[in-house]
């Protein structure tokens, strides 16, 4: 897609893979963030882990099990919360020990028996060795995720704001909040394989922190945080790629310190010495 | 009209219990409440009186019984009863730092009624700018709610719900975060709405800023209605203290 600007495939397919799923992770990132599920994020990485093993163990192909029970878990999140009347955080605890325990399980047996299993690649995607396929799986997936949040914007921010009150204005809560936690985990565990967990929840974090360091608005987060994150995503691996730094680390090393730098001279945190 | 004949509100022989409780809140409730009434709810902590308001807006189940708001069965077509319902929560705490201005929030009072891909247009902005300016907080549209003071919050939520222009106001004590003045001006925005036709329940333990008019005031206790009568504004706190006695 980029190929006019950056002639190089390798360099392109990277910029290209940042750039998309900088660009979604980051938009649900400040959804996240407002609603407190940071752990949605390892936990789907080991709903993939699960799936893989699962996948390995039966003779099935490690990736598109990883997938299905990432979908299926995703699925089961919200009314799960519901069921259990629980915060989404607490079952998103409850859901990534139970993948752990199953991956480490089957893996465990696996090696007893003598078959081995690699879930590096799973957890650690590599974004310079991308396929185009891979490139356009990615630019789908982000896109999904862009237009679910704009499509239900309204909605979205109002369930940000208080799910109580939303409901009482008369919005859909229940089957738009499953939706929406659908799409996240959905987005987290087909964008994982490609990009790789590090940078997955580097983007899911950190660019909605550092809008949310400076806008006192909703939209504002919706718009600064991609921004940043785009801008950090291909600046990252444009140098990584130039001077052979690894880009997912060096990313996500330039990320935290804006973080900190943005935490820092935050005008939130000003203390006005006017007297009128 | 059909909607004229009968009552705004209609419950009839309602039980409502929470999730995981063994008995209910609410115990064969009836009650029927017309178009344009003001309507004073009391009674003890613990009685059930915010529970018979999200009973009427249908965010409760309701087990028994069956309850009708504006002609619509709350139990199958309680997401229709909330659009014409407002509703102004007891309790709530805004993080200082959350980013939802004032203009948005009440704009979020109109987006039930907008209902799913439609954007706000032109009746909805001055539906927010005309409630905004009916409590008084033209100063404040730009600012973050979490920076504002608890009554300034409180007249934040009450024009959320004016924005959905409501045939029905459910308040919960509405008084709860604020001064006398504040009181006041927040009592005359309920009569002025309320003369033009919408119905007015209010749960309150706050008894000097009423209406200056006949009102009629439902007394509950352990979820049952214990007097319900129509009486002057002055003589409501002297009905409510008798009865929560006897009771």
């Amino acid at each position: 897609m980029l190929e006019c600007i950056i002639p190089n495939n390798i360099v392109c397919h990277a910029v290209e893979a940042m750039l998309f799923a900088s660009i979604a992770c980051s938009i649900l990132g400040v959804i996240i963030t407002q609603l407190k599920i940071s752990s949605i994020g390892f936990t789907m990485a080991h709903a993939a882990f699960a799936g893989a093993a699962c996948g390995m163990f039966f003779g099935y192909d490690p990736i598109i099990s990883a997938i299905v029970v990432s979908i299926l878990i995703a699925l089961l999140i919200g009314p799960l919360s519901e069921r259990a009347k629980m915060s989404e955080d607490t079952i998103l605890g409850v859901l990534f020990g139970i993948l752990m325990a199953i991956a480490i399980f089957f893996i465990a047996y696996m090696q007893y028996v003598g078959k081995g299993f690699n879930a590096s690649s799973l957890l650690f995607g590599d974004v310079i060795s991308l396929y185009r396929g891979e490139v356009y799986a990615l630019a789908l997936i982000s896109l999904l995720a862009v237009v679910f949040v704009i499509a239900f914007y309204k909605e979205i921010t109002a369930i940000i704001f208080d799910k109580k009150i939303a409901e009482a204005s008369g919005i859909k809560v229940k089957p738009i909040y499953h939706a929406l936690l659908f799409m996240i985990a959905f987005t987290v565990a087909l964008s994982l394989n490609i990009v790789g967990g590090l940078l997955l929840y580097v983007w899911l974090i950190t660019p909605a922190a550092i809008a949310y360091q400076f806008m006192y608005d909703v939209k504002g987060l919706f718009i600064v945080a991609p921004v940043v994150a785009a801008v950090v995503s291909v600046s990252g691996a444009v140098t990584g790629l130039e001077y052979c730094l690894p880009v997912g680390p060096l990313t996500a090393v330039v990320f935290s310190v804006i973080f900190i730098i943005s935490v820092l001279f935050s005008r939130k945190r000003r203390i006005s010495n006017r007297k009128f | 009209m059909a909607g004229d004949l009968h009552p705004q509100i209609e419950l009839s022989g309602v039980y409502t219990t929470y999730m995981g409780a063994e008995l209910p809140v609410i115990r064969d409730m009836s009650i029927d409440i017309n178009k344009g009434e003001f309507v004073i709810i009391g009674g003890p902590n613990g009685a059930g009186k915010t529970t018979l308001l999200e009973t009427i807006n249908g965010m409760l189940h309701i087990t028994h019984g069956s309850v009708r708001v504006c002609g619509l069965d709350v139990t199958r077509q309680g997401v229709e009863v909330r659009k014409k319902t407002g509703y102004v929560l007891q309790s709530f705490a805004f993080d200082p730092l959350t980013p939802f201005t004032v203009e948005h929030v009440v704009m979020m009072g109109r987006y039930g009624i907008l209902g799913c891909f439609r954007n706000p247009s032109e009746p909805d902005y001055r539906a927010v700018e005309e409630s905004i300016k009916m409590l008084g907080l033209e100063d404040l549209s730009e600012k973050p709610i979490g920076t504002l003071s608890g009554g300034q919050q409180q007249k934040v939520l009450i024009a959320q719900n004016l924005a959905k222009k409501p045939e029905i106001m459910l308040l919960d004590e509405p008084f709860s975060n604020l001064d006398l003045f504040t009181r006041e001006f927040v009592s005359d925005v309920m009569t002025e709405i309320s003369s033009k036709g919408c119905t007015i329940c209010m749960v309150s333990h706050a008894f000097d800023a009423l209406p200056d008019k006949d009102l009629r005031i439902v007394v509950m206790d352990e979820g049952c209605i214990h007097l319900d009568t129509f009486c002057h504004s002055s003589e409501v706190e002297d009905n409510i203290r008798k009865i929560s006695a006897v009771s």
